[in-house]
């Protein structure tokens, strides 16, 4: 293809386009008509939590790793179930920050 | 940081600030930097109805406010929101019927009136006679100044598909113009 004729071609074209249409009030019109952005609701998220959590403790209560590692940090022992369990805890804490803040990540990009 | 680097970045924080704090004076401002092009395209969809096209545009800047939480940064916000204008106008289209195909107007009273055509009329008339897909891919990569990828994007079309349609477009056009392009070589030449 001829590179100079193709840049003829776009040539008459652009030289055809007018362009941007001015705003001529299409702005101000535009923003009386827009309606009140619609808020995600939470609940689903809290609801979610709740259930998850309660599943949690529901299947976790009879394990006897859990219940002495509750004791002994209860009682101030740091025996192997209870640190365990704050290990546990601290790399669930770990994982939920990563998480929440890729999201915000993707939110700012 | 190239321009285009620049205007991608403020674009995204305008977004960013609609979606966290609810700020409408920053969809205000995304509105005031692409009313003129989006209302362009759909202009020139519409084979200049003003009226239809300004509706249109109304249509894809409320979609776009709607929408705003699935703007992803994948493509650029301006090429987001005429993908959205050309899917309101196709949508609007189909519901209207309207022609899609140009070709088939009057050649008789194109040849009547040809002595007394301007380059611009030439040129739209010449455009006219295009397929709809030559004239939406030209529209898009030539006079909106969007790269191959981005039409494709905004045509929901397979690259491939777009550079075909540019290329056979453009040669229809240099055919069609041919008297012109002659006249401006004739008078680079003197």
């Amino acid at each position: 293809m001829n590179e100079h004729e193709d840049d003829a071609v776009d040539a008459l074209l652009l030289a055809q386009f007018e362009g941007p249409v001015p705003d001529e009030g299409f702005c101000d019109d535009m923003m009386q008509r827009l309606p009140a952005r619609r808020r995600r609701p939470v609940w689903p998220l809290a609801a979610g939590l709740a259930a998850g959590a309660m599943v949690c403790f529901l299947s976790l209560q009879s394990a006897p790793l859990v219940r002495t590692g509750l004791r002994d940090w209860l009682s101030g022992q740091l025996s192997a179930p209870a640190l365990t369990l704050l290990l546990v805890m601290a790399s669930i804490s770990l994982l939920t920050l990563a998480w929440t803040l890729a999201e915000a990540d993707d939110r700012e990009k | 940081m190239t321009d285009s680097a620049v205007q991608a970045r403020v674009d995204q924080a305008l977004v960013a600030r609609v979606l966290l704090a609810d700020d409408r004076r920053a969809f205000e401002q995304l509105l005031r930097r692409y009313q003129g092009m989006v209302r362009a395209q759909l202009r020139r969809l519409l084979n200049g109805d003003h009226a239809r096209a300004d509706d249109l545009a109304q249509e894809t800047f409320l979609l776009a406010w709607r929408k705003l939480d699935q703007f992803r940064g994948d493509a650029r916000f301006s090429t987001w929101l005429h993908r959205i204008a050309y899917t309101c106008f196709l949508q609007a289209r189909r519901k209207q019927s309207w022609p899609s195909d140009h070709n088939d107007r009057d050649d008789g009273q194109q040849a009547d009136t040809s002595h007394a055509m301007n380059l611009h009329l030439d040129i739209a008339r010449a455009m006219q006679r295009l397929s709809s897909a030559e004239q939406a891919v030209l529209l898009h990569c030539v006079q909106l100044g969007m790269s191959h990828s981005e039409t494709a994007y905004v045509l929901a079309m397979p690259l491939g598909t777009v550079k075909t349609h540019a290329a056979q477009g453009k040669a229809k056009l240099r055919a069609l113009l041919a008297d012109w392009q002659e006249a401006d070589r004739k008078e680079e030449a003197s």
